[in-house]
């Protein structure tokens, strides 16, 4: 949510697509280092940092590169931010539950 | 770069404990559950502010470094209330002053993604550890999933300057060494891992 409000400040309409999926994602990578510093703590560093990369690198690219094509209301950005975010938290974590445990190969 | 490493950890000990709570409660079972072979004399390299301590069994004789003055300072508590006896060294893993073959155990915690030139250390440690002995890891690595991995690649500059390297090959970096990792689990996705390993062949 907090990518896609800062992504929805920055890029408008009328922004080139790329310009805006690169800005995007700058914006998105700033604001997951930040939520690193704040909620890491609490919560884990690699269970901050790993879900907060995804959604700050790559879903700050689809924030930019929407907000450059439509103009979106903060009802909708909000919306579609939180939603990401929660698909992002529970693929990390239904992955993790994937890859737990003693790894094939080591004696 | 010794200084430069020294100085890093120094500066981190004022707030490791504050930085590293969730995952100490995140991953303490885990080490406890790694630790609880560890007999005989041990070495703890690492040892930070002291927190691990706490899961090793009671009754050992521990040595345990860390590069950082200041860390050391830190863990004088914890090595004051573990049941067994903690001498608390300041040394560089790349240069041990053990004899050969001196240890039963090697507990390492996120350690050699800090250390740097890892197999050069690890190598000591293969030196020190008894034939029969035991090195017994608790690192993080690089991931293998390719956007996870990129990201650790990305943020490592960065996270270097304040702590650790995020994407290093540390269980590669330990058969580089000459172990034989005979255990390998993961923790936290593919990049909290426990592991052992032994001794290889020469």
């Amino acid at each position: 949510m907090a990518t896609a409000a800062a992504i929805h400040a920055v890029i408008a309409p009328g922004w080139d697509m790329v310009v805006a999926m690169l800005v995007g994602a700058a914006i998105g990578t700033t604001v997951h280092l930040a939520a690193m510093a704040l909620c890491g703590p609490f919560l884990g560093m690699w269970q901050v940092m790993v879900p907060g990369s995804i959604i700050g690198m790559y879903g700050g690219m689809l924030f930019g590169m929407r907000n450059s094509m439509q103009a979106a209301g903060w009802a909708e950005v909000l919306i579609v931010g939180a939603l990401l975010g929660i698909c992002a938290v529970a693929a990390v974590q239904i992955y993790d539950g994937v890859l737990r445990g003693p790894r094939a190969g080591a004696e | 770069m010794i200084d430069a490493a020294r100085r890093k950890w120094d500066r981190a000990a004022r707030t490791y404990d504050f930085v590293t709570r969730a995952d100490e409660r995140r991953y303490g079972r885990a080490k406890q559950q790694l630790f609880e072979t560890m007999h005989g004399r041990c070495l703890m390299l690492a040892v930070g502010t002291g927190h691990d301590l706490a899961h090793c069994p009671p009754g050992l004789t521990i040595h345990a470094l860390d590069i950082s003055r200041a860390m050391l300072e830190r863990a004088r508590e914890p090595a004051a209330h573990y049941p067994g006896r903690v001498m608390l060294v300041q040394m560089d893993a790349r240069r041990l002053a053990f004899r050969d073959a001196t240890f039963d155990s090697i507990a390492t915690v996120c350690t050699f993604c800090s250390v740097p030139d890892p197999v050069v250390g690890l190598r000591e440690l293969h030196r020190v550890l008894k034939p029969d002995g035991r090195l017994l890891l608790f690192e993080h690595v690089r991931s293998r999933v390719g956007p996870i991995a990129m990201m650790q690649d990305l943020l490592t500059p960065l996270s270097r300057r304040l702590g650790p390297d995020l994407n290093r090959d540390t269980f590669g970096n330990v058969a580089r060494a000459g172990f034989r990792v005979v255990r390998e689990e993961n923790v936290y996705l593919d990049i909290v891992k426990a592991g052992e390993a032994v001794r290889g062949v020469g």
